[in-house]
């Protein structure tokens, strides 16, 4: 029996060889470029067993945790079940549990997915039927809610929100597959800062990360940056004040557009004004692409390292 | 005598100096814009992978990879002055980094040696 598995099917492997040249010799065209394991170009994610640790160097500490590992430098010594770095696994039957509003343009989704693992802030891939699918962050905690949780904009013509608005009820199936995405706690130090910068329904993972930090006794100083258009976008905004009151360690600052406030309220600038001392900091940064762009070439060009700062871009799709 | 890559101390040295040596490259006013828009966290990778390169450390670029990987750019007017400027701050990187001077000129030296390559010559 081969010790590989690419998908679904066995791949041949010789003594000595790597997943890469194993990949290639099958046929399997898989990007690689350096074969020395410095340029990342031929990361795979190991789905079922565990990629021998020098495979993993140089990679994120989020990424290891996922299972990702470089094939050009990997010489494995027992199974391994590999898949392409965005390939999702396969998708799981959900319930529709609720459907409640958060803002005026913002709803919170929770649907019930026996056996789905996950870690807060990850996203997932939601099929409400043939081709309507999206991506969503989670807001909730796996040892925390029997459910996952979705914060989601409805636009006026998107046929996602449409659904969700009109037609889906409690009761219903769709499907999630995933999760996928690195912003989530596990790889932050107990005792190291975090800094957390979400915008509009990007505070969707920032929360779940929050909430995964408190739930294992994150020590370090966290403070929460949560943009929005206006006041009323400022959804769970009074859970995020009486956690902050609750805790010394934990600061929340909401910014909503207004041309008087300091900065007109945008939520980088006020953010890169307050945090000066980031470079051991553990960074979380959720929002439109420009947004977390700026941000994170600001950060890393003030000390930040690249390795401590997590993102996820939100696009617009209705 | 052990080899640049050793003196310089491996994997361990490449590591402390890649960040310096992007924020330089991303501060410098000649050679910014060939990096906007790119994907930092893979820029990084490749960074790394031209640091461990330079540092005489174990790599399988073949010149036909350096002359792929800058097409794009050459095509964008990527010219001598840019690798100049590249080389200029990859030696500002390792004198902050308390590289010997000797040393310094290695890594110049093989950084350099890939400039035909890299300017698609």
């Amino acid at each position: 029996m081969s010790l590989l598995r690419y998908e679904d099917r066995p791949v041949d492997i010789r003594p000595g060889e790597t997943v890469l040249e194993a990949l290639l010799r099958a046929g399997i065209d898989a990007p690689h470029s350096c074969r020395a394991g410095n340029c990342q170009s031929c990361m795979h994610r190991a789905i079922d067993g565990a990629p021998p640790p020098e495979s993993q160097s140089g990679l994120a500490d989020a990424q290891r945790a996922m299972g990702y590992f470089l094939p050009c430098i990997c010489r494995p010594t027992t199974p391994l079940t590999i898949l392409r770095p965005d390939d999702l696994n396969a998708s799981l039957e959900a319930i529709v549990r609720a459907i409640d509003p958060l803002s005026e343009d913002i709803i919170r989704l929770r649907v019930e997915a026996d056996g789905f693992a996950y870690r807060p802030g990850q996203f997932i891939e939601l099929s409400a039927g043939e081709d309507l699918r999206r991506h969503y962050s989670l807001a909730s905690h796996p040892e925390e809610d029997p459910f996952l949780e979705m914060h989601i904009r409805l636009h006026q013509d998107g046929r996602m929100s449409r659904h969700l608005a009109e037609t889906l009820q409690p009761g219903d199936k769709v499907h999630v597959a995933g999760p996928s995405g690195s912003c989530f706690y596990e790889g932050v130090n107990v005792d190291q800062p975090m800094l957390l910068i979400g915008a509009g329904t990007g505070l969707a993972p920032i929360y779940g990360v929050l909430r995964d930090a408190l739930h294992k006794g994150h020590r370090g100083p966290i403070r929460l940056y949560h943009g929005a258009r206006s006041r009323k976008g400022l959804y769970l905004s009074d859970e995020l004040r009486a956690l902050s009151d609750a805790r010394d360690n934990f600061n929340y600052r909401p910014c909503a557009f207004d041309p008087s406030a300091p900065h007109g309220g945008d939520v980088a600038a006020t953010a890169l004004e307050a945090e000066r001392n980031i470079a051991d900091a553990a960074i979380f940064l959720c929002g439109g692409e420009n947004l977390v762009k700026r941000l994170k070439r600001e950060l890393f060009m003030r000390g930040a390292s690249l390795k401590n700062i997590r993102s996820d871009v939100f696009t617009l799709s209705g | 005598m052990s080899n640049l890559y050793e003196r310089l101390g491996g994997e361990a040295a490449v590591n402390a100096a890649v960040e310096l040596f992007y924020r330089k490259v991303l501060a410098d006013g000649r050679i910014a814009r060939f990096f906007d828009g790119v994907d930092m966290d893979q820029q990084i990778a490749k960074q790394k992978s031209f640091l461990t390169m330079a540092f005489g450390g174990p790599n399988n670029y073949t010149g036909a990879d350096m002359r792929n990987a800058h097409k794009r750019l050459v095509a964008q007017g990527l010219n001598d002055s840019h690798v100049d400027a590249v080389i200029e701050n990859l030696n500002y990187t390792l004198r902050d980094l308390g590289v010997g001077e000797k040393e310094v000129k290695e890594v110049a030296a093989i950084a350099n040696s890939v400039r035909n390559d890299v300017l698609n010559k």
